[in-house]
């Protein structure tokens, strides 16, 4: 069962493995861990170039009747990226990742391009693996065609698709619960089950909204460190929408901050911590100060967003 | 009757457990039977208005072959109707659901068509396919398929928009969707309505025997009632009641099979 884990991660990598992988590689925002991600079913497989942004919005704007949710939003994400959004409540991260998932049409005039080609949003549907806040996980299947649905509608046949899931099992440390079903798993079970759905669904770019919002302060900054393996395993492109500033300082390589609604992004803050990063690293000065610049933000942004819901 | 097996499950430790389980509600069959039968035999009160148990049994055995050949007349008519309502009815559904123009057109349409009494539309129905058994079935179709789809329906707007956004995200097509998440989704719902469905059912093909037909539980009532054979029209209401009850467990059991989830969502 390992070994197929280890030759399924390998599958995923291109360049150095992510073990052999020196702190400034870590750093460096591009060259060792570009290409990060090549999507299973390959179109044209060729590597994303370093610099160049997965994806990239540029004055993308979204009004639902009289609200304006987003205004002229500006993000670009580079492969293999782990990017997290904070903002405070109603201040559109959502509509953003519905944008992002292809669930949802910006207003036009907006400049929308994946992998550097001009898109509407719909066309990123099936492109994008995207895990929403709830885990979603179909009560009438067991953990392993739970996790394997995007894979099955993409029509893989099940058997390939379960070898697959049973491989990536106890990665997600779910091994021995295969034949579960999520009415018989704890919270944190279920969003790796969930977690583990996304995954399977290779794509270039991963949405996950508050994955672990939902759960016990224990078990969310467990579920953060290993989050933080897979995804040094794994090589993907992570967009991570949260409302705790610890989390986002301690999972990010940057951390957006968004403002009150219509939201844009205010403040673009990149994290220099190393990694891999241990648990203690929340209580080092470097990041205390970025917590600081962080929240200075956020509170300024939180305020104006009470002042507007107050007239 | 139907809750024996539920039983089973939750008792299965001992063997000897089991078996009370399993025994346990033919016991408080026989105890309520025997309570009948001490009680119309202390007030004496006349086999016109309640025959002793007893009476009816030995009427039964009287004369089995009658009431099984009505049994399975019955039965026969009773299983095509509610079959081929539950597939129509659920066929309705999936298609109300994905053209809403066709549900706004018709559906009233079907809420009208069960205004109409049962009993009026069987008579014009016996007129078209004569006393047969296809007749009944038909009648037994009429009544049954309206809550399926109603239920299916109900079950259908019960599914999580989330979820639906999500399969979309996965680049899911409409009849991935429906086959992956409203079908399933709907099933509880759907399994309510097949147990109403099949107490329908047969109210349908029973009703429909009146019309006219030699053989069948609404035949050998009927006849019953104009002989005044007080017993025997006992007799036929205990062969019907366990026909009912044993399309009901049946319902019952496939619905704790297939929907093991428990309609949790």
């Amino acid at each position: 069962m390992m070994e197929r884990a280890m030759a399924l991660t390998e599958e995923h990598l291109r360049g150095p493995a992510a073990g052999a992988m020196g702190l400034i590689d870590l750093l460096k925002p591009s060259k060792g861990r570009a290409v990060a991600q090549v999507p299973a079913k390959l179109e044209t497989a060729e590597p994303t170039d370093a610099g160049k942004p997965l994806i990239e919005l540029r004055n993308v704007s979204k009004t639902f009747g009289t609200v304006k949710a987003l205004q002229d939003l500006e993000v670009s994400i580079r492969p293999g990226e782990l990017v997290t959004v904070v903002g405070p409540s109603g201040c559109g991260k959502s509509t953003l990742f519905n944008i992002l998932a292809g669930l949802e049409e910006p207003d036009p005039g907006n400049v929308l391009r994946h992998k550097g080609i001009s898109s509407v949003a719909s066309d990123l549907l099936g492109k994008v693996s995207f895990m929403p806040q709830r885990d979603l996980l179909l009560p009438w299947r067991n953990v392993i065609d739970n996790a394997i649905l995007a894979l099955e509608i993409e029509g893989m046949p099940r058997g390939e698709a379960r070898k697959q899931a049973m491989a990536m099992l106890p990665e997600f440390g779910l091994a021995g619960f295969e034949a579960q079903y999520p009415n018989q798993l704890s919270g944190g079970m279920r969003q790796r089950v969930a977690l583990m759905r996304t995954f399977l669904f290779k794509r270039d770019l991963m949405l996950l909204d508050e994955p672990f919002g939902a759960l016990d302060a224990l078990t969310r900054t467990m579920m953060q460190r290993w989050l933080l393996d897979v995804w040094q395993n794994h090589k993907r492109t992570v967009l991570f929408i949260t409302h705790d500033v610890d989390e986002a300082i301690f999972l990010g390589d940057r951390v957006l901050v968004m403002t009150a609604r219509p939201g844009r992004v205010k403040l673009e803050q990149a994290v220099d911590l190393p990694r891999p990063r241990k648990a203690d690293i929340v209580t080092s000065p470097e990041f205390i100060a970025l917590k600081k610049t962080l929240l200075e933000a956020i509170e300024e942004e939180s305020m104006k967003s009470f002042q507007v819901a107050g007239y | 009757m139907s809750g024996s097996i539920a039983y089973a499950a939750n008792l299965s430790v001992t063997p000897a457990g089991r078996i009370y389980a399993a025994v346990k509600p033919i016991l408080w069959l026989a105890v309520g039977l025997f309570a009948v039968e001490v009680l119309v035999m202390a007030f004496e009160i006349r086999p016109y208005y309640l025959p002793r148990p007893s009476a009816i049994a030995s009427g039964i055995m009287a004369t089995p072959g009658a009431y099984l050949a009505g049994l399975w007349r019955t039965f026969l008519e009773t299983a095509l109707g509610f079959l081929a309502g539950s597939v129509f009815g659920v066929v309705m559904a999936v298609v109300f659901h994905r053209w809403l123009a066709l549900k706004e057109l018709f559906f009233p349409l079907f809420i009208v068509s069960q205004t109409i009494p049962v009993i009026a539309f069987g008579a014009v129905v016996v007129l078209w396919f004569g006393n047969t058994l296809f007749a009944k079935a038909v009648i037994s179709f009429y009544i049954s398929f309206l809550p399926v789809t109603v239920n299916t329906l109900l079950g259908f707007s019960s599914v999580d928009p989330r979820q639906v956004q999500l399969m979309r995200s996965f680049g899911a097509r409409d009849g991935q969707i429906l086959r992956r998440l409203y079908l399933p989704a709907a099933l509880p719902q759907l399994f309510v309505a097949l147990k109403l469905a099949s107490s329908l059912a047969l109210v349908g093909a029973i009703v429909g025997e009146w019309f006219g037909d030699t053989t069948g539980l609404g035949v050998l009532l009927l006849q019953a009632m104009y002989n005044e054979n007080v017993v025997g029209i006992w007799a036929t209401i205990v062969v019907s009641a366990c026909l009912g009850m044993g399309l009901y467990s049946l319902v019952s059991f496939a619905e704790r099979k297939i929907v093991f989830w428990g309609g949790e969502q």
